[in-house]
């Protein structure tokens, strides 16, 4: 199988690797990085679990290549907290329940937060919520808490 | 007081900054190989070869294994922890789920024919597109309403048939007089579909053997390590104490993560025979596939109501699809909870159910969250509903009128199940005001009229959570102890480490473990840390499933907490010249009653471990493990009421309020117990509306192998959810708390069902199939007027 030699910035950091040509973004930044807050949750783009931010736009890690990504910026779930100081979206998630078993979450985290940049300034409402939120799937919260959260930490990101 | 906050839960940390721990997150010094499967693409077939040679010299492999390698092995069986009994004496026909094709013969879509580890994913993936297998494919039986009609291919000839059990329930003669002397009887077809799971984090093993030591590790994902250690003395005949079960963190599992699956021997057998550790993480197709399905009942009934609408007796038929071979957990449902909870929350003198369990050509049927209890809620409930609406009474109003009273609690049931707590007029009495119900029926008035179809559907029942005692459960079939064990490890600082043989996997235990011990110990929460999921680090533990967390390990923290306290507080007593009944235990401290005299609780612990004036006899150290039993199942109850509406033209059901009061007895965390409702109806709604694990009727192929096909709830599938509670206490526990995680799936679809027959009833519908999808809804219409 063919390789290819890619370099890119995850999370602030240079990262530089020669990958098969078939590994998807996802296991790039889960096995080779050894970022494992990204997670897998299907085989077909439905589950949003693996959801990252390139250049700036929340994706979904198992629809590219690793290889297409050369001279991007990428964002994972670990990118988000200074030390101990949670992101306003991930401190949100903490407060209004909008987690149970963890693993939708941070795919939940990222995609709540690229929902709120891009209505910066709008008032987020529960049906714009639950519309944008429909590429994640939660199978423990009912997205109940999930809503409240993202409304929440929406509104703390434009407070801050 | 830490218990009933809605304290924000400790384990969030982690999972929020992408730090928790799952099994595919793991990672060793050691290079993992990677193990790939050959699955059966027939529902049926015999396999007449199996050609592995150009594999094996494929790139990066290290081994490739079949059936006939297991053999030779001597390696076992799955066998059942919950196996099934036939009441009628005759011997149960069980064939146990194989972990790889041994006879040569595939009985269900995906089972295991060959297993490949190589280096990498990639390479063991493509070295299993170079074994050849030659099939011959089978007629196949996929359908359980017909499992048992003449001329149904046989699931396994040698029994002559593909019934495995029968069982008969209840109190016929009461039956048949009440049929005898009813005003009205209302016969519907109430078959549950069959569905799945299907928790984010698919299943994954990685099993490690240290041949130096002899010594043997598995990672999995699972709810019950110590169960998971036990099954591998029958599989891979591995000694208890040789081998190490860790459950990190799990994505949820619903039951479906308890079972001894075939991947999770057929890792560890790879890294025996490699020398090397080996993992398999699940595709999403591969669980769809492989993760135990669940319900697939097809039931008939009836029920007999008086003029005024009291329920006299009703009758079942059930044929409880068990697929291809029965797994391990099977009789939980079919011998334990599926009849048992038939009462639900009325007064009913006459219930009689017979229950035949089928084998068919799909993928083995076991307990998913509420397990035998959405069956059951939904084919009464639908009789109930559809006998108000022939008898012309208000569904709400026939309801309450049956609802068990309060003062006739502790109640038996005709099956035989004991209620010890609750209220269910005043569960319905709740339910009327939060749901604004008297408003809704007019409201529904005017948009019939409008055209606009809307509905509302209402259920109440019992659930039995929580079980145990031991001898309860094995007279219901468990082979397992139901119990569940804690160890309180004070260290000599004073900080605790509480050690629960449960197995959080999104209950919160990290939370409220530490929330009772807080309590028990008199000391600050953040002074105390929970472990699970290790059967190295905690003594024994039955694990989290069937609601019963709290109201077995749970309970095993508070008896170990008063253990230690005891003690403590003769240590204390002896340390401040009083006795140990002069003590009380208040914020870190001992205090001696009505006195200033006091000694800071670290400073007792380190007196445990380090000081030679003790009171004589007093053991040294400061440790507890209790292994709890409890007296009795927890018997939670709660009324459900939705709002629906259909859209006549296309079928379409919006999803427009859900309600729910629940009665679980003393909540730990009050924002825990909630987010458990909220996730257990999303579930029920989705096995109402959306979820079905479909086969084709002809070939057996499966069609639900993806998230495209296999429909779970997304976020606008879903309302904002209305919930209250009505608390009474369980005398079967010290803290009073019955099980709260299934309440949601247990309720949910009959509500569901209930509500779109409400709407579209004056058009004629009477009944529809789960999932009540818009094509079949739209079918129903379109005859319903043609019938007109
Ligand atoms: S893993 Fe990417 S959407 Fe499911
Ligand atoms: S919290 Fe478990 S899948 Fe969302």
């Amino acid at each position: 199988m063919a390789n290819a030699k890619i370099s890119l910035t995850i999370n602030g950091r240079a990262v530089s690797a020669e990958v098969d040509t078939r590994t998807l973004l996802v296991h790039f930044i889960r096995e080779h990085v050894k970022l494992t807050g990204t997670h897998v949750g299907c085989d077909t783009t439905q589950c949003g679990a693996c959801t990252v931010h390139v250049n700036g736009t929340r994706i979904k890690s198992c629809t590219m290549f690793a290889c297409q990504l050369e001279g991007a910026q990428v964002t994972t779930i670990e990118g988000l907290a200074k030390g101990k100081q949670l992101h306003p979206m991930q401190e949100a998630f903490r407060e209004h329940h909008g987690l149970q078993c963890g693993y939708c979450t941070p795919g939940m985290v990222m995609s709540a937060i690229g929902i709120a940049e891009r209505y910066k300034g709008k008032a987020l409402t529960e049906d714009i919520v639950r519309h944008e939120l429909e590429g994640n799937l939660c199978r423990c919260t009912g997205y109940h808490n999930i809503v409240r959260a993202v409304i929440a930490g929406a509104k703390a990101m434009s407070a801050g | 007081m830490y218990v009933g906050q809605p304290i924000r839960r400790r384990e969030d940390f982690r999972f929020l900054t992408g730090r928790g721990t799952f099994v595919d997150d793991v990672q060793l010094t050691q290079p993992i190989l990677h193990a790939a499967f050959v699955r059966s693409p027939h529902a049926h077939a015999r396999i007449k070869a199996i050609r592995t040679d150009a594999a094996r010299k494929m790139p990066g492999v290290h081994t490739v294994l079949t059936g006939a390698d297991w053999l030779k092995a001597g390696y076992g069986e799955a066998e059942g922890v919950w196996p099934v009994n036939d009441r009628s004496g005759k011997p149960a026909r069980t064939v146990n789920r194989p972990f790889i094709c041994v006879d040569n013969m595939v009985r269900c879509v995906g089972e295991i024919v060959a297993m490949v580890v190589a280096d990498d994913r990639h390479q063991a993936l493509d070295a299993c597109e170079a074994i050849e297998v030659d099939y011959e494919a089978l007629p196949a039986n996929v359908v359980t309403a017909k499992a048992l009609d003449k001329g149904t291919p046989l699931v396994h000839p040698k029994f002559g048939t593909n019934e495995v059990l029968e069982s008969y329930h209840g109190n016929p003669e009461v039956v048949e007089a009440g049929f005898k002397k009813a005003h009205h009887i209302t016969k519907l077809e109430v078959p549950t579909n069959r569905v799945t799971a299907s928790p984010i984090e698919p299943r994954a093993y990685m099993g490690h053997y240290d041949v130096m030591n002899d010594r043997y590790t598995v990672w999995t994902t699972a709810q019950a390590p110590h169960i998971v250690r036990q099954y591998f003395t029958k599989s891979l005949r591995i000694d208890e104490h040789k081998l190490r079960v860790i459950a990190p963190d799990v994505g949820g599992g619903f039951g479906m993560k308890l079972y001894h699956y075939p991947e999770e021997p057929l890792a560890l057998w790879g890294a025996i025979v490699t020398e090397h550790p080996v993992k398999w993480t699940g595709t999403r197709s591969e669980c769809l596939m492989g993760d135990t399905h669940a319900r697939d009942h097809y039931t008939v009934g009836e029920m007999a109501f008086d003029k005024d609408g009291k329920i006299l007796a009703m009758r079942f038929k059930t044929l409880a699809a068990f697929g291809a071979y029965e797994s391990q957990w099977q009789a939980s449902i079919t011998n334990a909870y599926h009849f048992t909870m038939l009462s639900l929350a009325y007064d009913i003198p006459g219930i009689f159910t017979e229950v035949k369990g089928v084998y068919t050509n799909c993928t083995p049927v076991d307990a998913y969250r509420g397990a035998g209890r959405p069956e059951t809620v939904y084919q009464v409930e639908r009789l109930i509903e559809n006998g108000a609406k022939e008898m012309g009474m208000d569904p709400f109003v026939l309801r309450e009128k049956n609802a068990i009273r309060p003062e006739k609690i502790p109640y038996t049931t005709a099956i035989g199940i004991t209620y010890d707590s609750g209220d269910p007029p005043e569960l319905f009495r709740k339910m009327r005001v939060l749901a604004k119900y008297d408003a809704l029926r007019e409201e529904q008035k005017k948009l019939h009229a409008q055209g606009i179809c809307m509905g509302i559907g209402i259920c109440g029942f019992f659930d039995m959570a929580g079980a145990g005692p031991v001898k309860m459960m094995n007279d219901l079939g468990a082979k397992i102890g139901c119990y569940d064990v804690a160890s309180v490890r004070v260290h000599p600082s004073g900080k605790v480490t509480v050690f629960a043989g449960s197995h959080s996997h999104g209950q919160a235990h990290a939370t409220t473990w530490t929330q009772i011990a807080a309590d028990r110990l008199g000391i600050d929460i953040e002074e105390i840390d929970l472990v699970e999921g290790d059967t190295d680090r905690v003594p024994f533990g039955i694990g989290t499933w069937g609601s019963r967390s709290l109201s077995t390990a749970g309970m095993a923290v508070v008896a170990a907490c008063d253990r230690v306290i005891e003690k403590a507080k003769k240590l204390a007593a002896h340390m401040l010249e009083c006795a140990p009944s002069d003590l009380v235990i208040e914020n870190g401290q001992f205090i001696v009653k009505g006195t200033d005299k006091k000694i800071a609780f670290a400073e007792v612990t380190n007196a445990a471990y380090h000081s030679g004036d003790r009171p004589k006899g007093l053991e040294i150290g400061l440790e507890e493990t209790a292994f709890y039993d409890p007296t009795d199942c927890t018997y939670p109850s709660a009324v459900h009421l939705c709002v629906v509406i259909v859209d006549p033209e296309t079928g379409r059901v919006t999803l427009r309020d859900y309600f729910a009061v629940d009665d679980v007895g003393r909540v730990i965390n009050p924002m825990v117990f909630e987010g458990q409702v909220h996730g257990g109806c999303a579930q029920g709604i989705g096995q109402a509306l959306m979820e079905e694990c479909a086969y084709d009727p002809s070939s057996g192929q499966y069609l639900s192998g993806t998230f495209m096909d296999y429909a779970i709830p997304h976020s606008t599938d879903i309302p904002s959810f209305g919930i209250e509670s009505h608390t009474t206490l369980t005398p079967s526990n010290p803290l009073g708390a019955k099980g709260g995680g299934e309440s949601g799936t247990i309720g949910a679809p009959a509500c569901i069902a209930n509500g779109v027959i409400d709407a579209i009833w004056h058009l004629g519908v009477r009944q529809i199939s789960q999932p009540m999808t818009p094509k079949k809804i739209w079918h129903a219409l379109q005859s319903a007027k043609a019938g007109r």
